[in-house]
């Protein structure tokens, strides 16, 4: 009796052993990554760099109106003549991950630059007056970047990854006023006239459904050459003053598709100079600015909302800066 | 003649009966389930206990106006185009669940741009330039609005009404700023005047509201009208501000004049598409006319212009979580009168959760 007990004892014990361990994993799921998935991935979720062999194309659309202006003293002024200017900037992007740590992009600009001016001029004495209307468009493809981004500490090892940036900027765009009929009526230029390289160190940690990021930018102008008027005969050197950026971004996944993002960033433009006889001063600049950012991922598609605030600044523009991106993982 | 009245009061109550017969009534309250709840099954009022906040932000670009013909006039051609930045917030509180209050305000800045004047004169002294920019900036926060909105005490199924009633409360400035001008003069006799001022944003008087909403479902689409009337409850003063260049300074005074608002009729008509449940798209027809109210200039009453705008607004809503909702609108002005026809984004976030 005591045998079969014991017996029974043991069988139990085996079946408890065998079966828990069993238990325990089948209570576990085994989540299976196919790379359909890794393209779905959000802004937060991702890595910093594109995997290898994938391939993500876009479109940002830029707009910003010309209404307002941080001055000299830093005081947010309005153009106070009669003038109203838009700038749009259409970018196609192409990104490709040459390893799971390097990837390369490409951007490229279509400007669409518009400027009125008017003015009445009024003379008492004869009681006539006459109005100036002055129209400028600028079309047409803007300045071309390249860059490339390397993952120097990657993040599958460490919580905080740390990426490397170069990017370079093609003067690819008209520099020069053209279809010059006088001095004021002409097509505006759409591209800057001068390269640029740029190198930057970018830091993020993802803590989900959160991540943190910051960097540090450093632009290196060249020396360039354009018409500073649609009446010069002919082009004047110039040089813009070199630029550095940090920034700091919070992101928070509001949902699993939905990213609202905080992007507080700050910039400052060294003097710059133009023309090497009589030189004019290019004067410093800076600005922060504050750029709250929708970003929904709609399976591979990845559609963007931001508005870019500057906050503070001096001589620089003071209006909003609206951006729209669309985005598609091949 | 007076006898069809108690007929239609027959016929009100028998439609009343019919309609609350079709409404079901009774079912488990759960408030993670209405926070949730989509469009096309949401009453028009807040739930009993709950709380919802909204921040907004609308941005315009004022390139076209009307003129009194409901002629199209491009304003960037003479160079007066502008922008527009609204900040608008409210908060809403159901007492039970066709009782609601609420309290809204907004604050705007907006810069108008007039086209620069150059006026020349000669004379045996010389010739004289003067050119003369002037910019009217809107600039602050707007009145608090406090709401009182009620509806049938039925549970919605696929109808529902509801009256909201409101004031104004002048707690805003209201009266224009001193002006900032300067003179500058670079040349001999050649001077540049750049004229600066400053409005708020009030009503400067207490201004009445009332509003009536009906909307009604089939399956995935929502028809929701609205209806808004606001007139002021009386007579305003405010001041108007002189100018007078005295020894190269510019010396200010200023007048006080009267002054009744316009009424205001704003008219909504939508037409909602429930795509998934956290997924609604609408496109919204609205209409805004300002008619009445008076000015005083220089003791006389001038009537206010009439004003219509009629705008397109295609627009949709994310329930992104249960507490939170992104909405957008964009608006597309397609007639009007006397009035600017801005194309503008408005983008605003819902925070909503029960505090009962």
């Amino acid at each position: 009796m005591k045998m079969e007990t014991k017996s029974v004892h043991i069988k139990a014990l085996l079946a408890i052993c065998l079966g828990l361990p069993i238990t325990i994993l089948s209570g576990q799921t085994e989540k299976l990554i196919v790379p359909s998935d890794l393209k779905q991935q959000t802004v937060v979720t991702e890595p910093v760099t594109l995997r290898k062999g994938f391939l993500r194309a876009g479109i940002i659309i830029n707009y910003r109106v010309a209404d307002k202006y941080f001055d000299n003293d830093r005081n947010k002024q309005y153009y106070l003549n009669s003038q109203w200017g838009t700038k749009a900037a259409y970018n196609l992007t192409l990104q490709y991950g040459f390893t799971d740590r390097f990837e390369a992009d490409l951007v490229t600009d279509y400007m669409r630059n518009k400027v009125s001016t008017t003015s009445v001029e009024i003379v008492p004495g004869t009681n006539s007056s006459v109005t100036s209307v002055t129209k400028q468009l600028g079309t047409g493809l803007g300045d071309t970047h390249l860059g490339a981004k390397y993952q120097i500490v990657p993040e599958k090892q460490y919580r905080i990854s740390l990426t490397g940036l170069i990017d370079v900027s093609l003067p690819t765009g008209e520099k020069n006023p053209t279809n010059i009929r006088s001095a004021t009526k002409y097509d505006l230029p759409v591209g800057n006239g001068a390269g640029a390289v740029a190198g930057e160190i970018f830091a993020r940690t993802t803590v989900y459904p959160y991540s943190f990021s910051t960097y540090i930018k450093y632009y290196y102008n060249f020396e360039g050459s354009k018409k500073l008027a649609a009446t010069d005969l002919a082009e004047t050197r110039f040089r813009f003053g070199n630029r550095i950026e940090a920034g700091l971004s919070a992101y928070i996944h509001l949902n699993e598709w939905i990213v609202f993002a905080n992007d507080f960033s700050f910039y400052h433009e060294a003097e710059g100079w133009a023309g090497r006889i009589n030189s004019i001063t290019i004067p410093e600049s800076w600005a922060a600015v504050y750029a709250p950012d929708l970003v929904f991922q709609v399976r591979r598609v990845r559609v963007g909302e931001s508005i870019s605030i500057p906050l503070i600044g001096r001589n620089v523009p003071a209006d909003p800066l609206f951006i729209i991106s669309l985005q598609y993982v091949f | 003649m007076k006898r069809w009245w108690p007929n239609i009061h027959l016929i009100v109550l028998a439609m009343s009966a019919t309609l609350i017969k079709a409404q079901d009534t009774g079912q488990a309250r759960d408030k993670y389930v209405l926070l949730t709840t989509p469009y096309n099954e949401r009453q028009l009022t807040l739930y009993r206990g709950q709380l919802m906040v909204d921040a907004g932000y609308k941005f315009a670009v004022r390139s076209v106006s009307y003129d009194e013909n409901g002629s199209r006039q491009l304003l960037t051609n003479n160079g007066s185009g502008s922008v527009y930045h609204y900040y608008y917030t409210d908060i809403r509180y159901g007492i039970t669940d066709f009782v609601e209050i609420g309290a809204e305000t907004n604050y705007i800045r907006h810069g108008i741009r007039t086209q620069t004047e150059r006026y020349v004169s000669t004379s045996a002294a010389g010739t004289t330039d003067v050119t003369l920019n002037n910019i009217q900036e809107i600039r602050g926060m707007g009145d608090i609005l406090l709401l009182l909105s009620l509806r049938p005490p039925l549970k919605f199924k696929w109808f529902d009404l509801s009256l909201t009633g409101g004031i104004f409360l002048p707690s805003s400035k209201y009266k224009p700023e001193m002006p900032s001008n300067t003179v500058t003069s670079a040349v001999a006799n050649t001077f540049v005047i750049n004229s600066y001022s400053r409005y708020a944003n009030g009503y400067g008087v207490p201004v009445y509201l009332v509003s009536g909403a009906f909307k009604a479902v089939f399956r995935k689409f929502t028809f929701e009208t609205d209806f808004t009337f606001r007139t002021p409850l009386k007579e305003g003063t405010s001041i108007r501000w002189t100018s007078t260049l005295e020894n190269s300074k510019i010396a200010y005074t200023d007048k006080s004049y009267t002054y009744l608002a316009s009424n205001e009729y704003n008219l909504n008509a939508a037409l909602h598409y429930q795509v998934a449940g956290w997924l609604e798209v609408y496109l919204n027809g609205n209409g805004l006319k300002t008619k009445g109210g008076w000015t005083e200039y220089w003791g006389n009453k001038y009537a206010n212009r009439e004003t219509l705008l009629v705008n397109v607004e295609p627009s949709f809503e994310i329930q992104i979580s249960p507490r939170l909702r992104i909405c957008q609108v964009a608006g597309f002005p397609v007639s009007g009168k006397n009035s600017d026809a801005s194309f503008y984004m408005f983008t605003s976030i819902r925070f909503s959760d029960f505090l009962r």
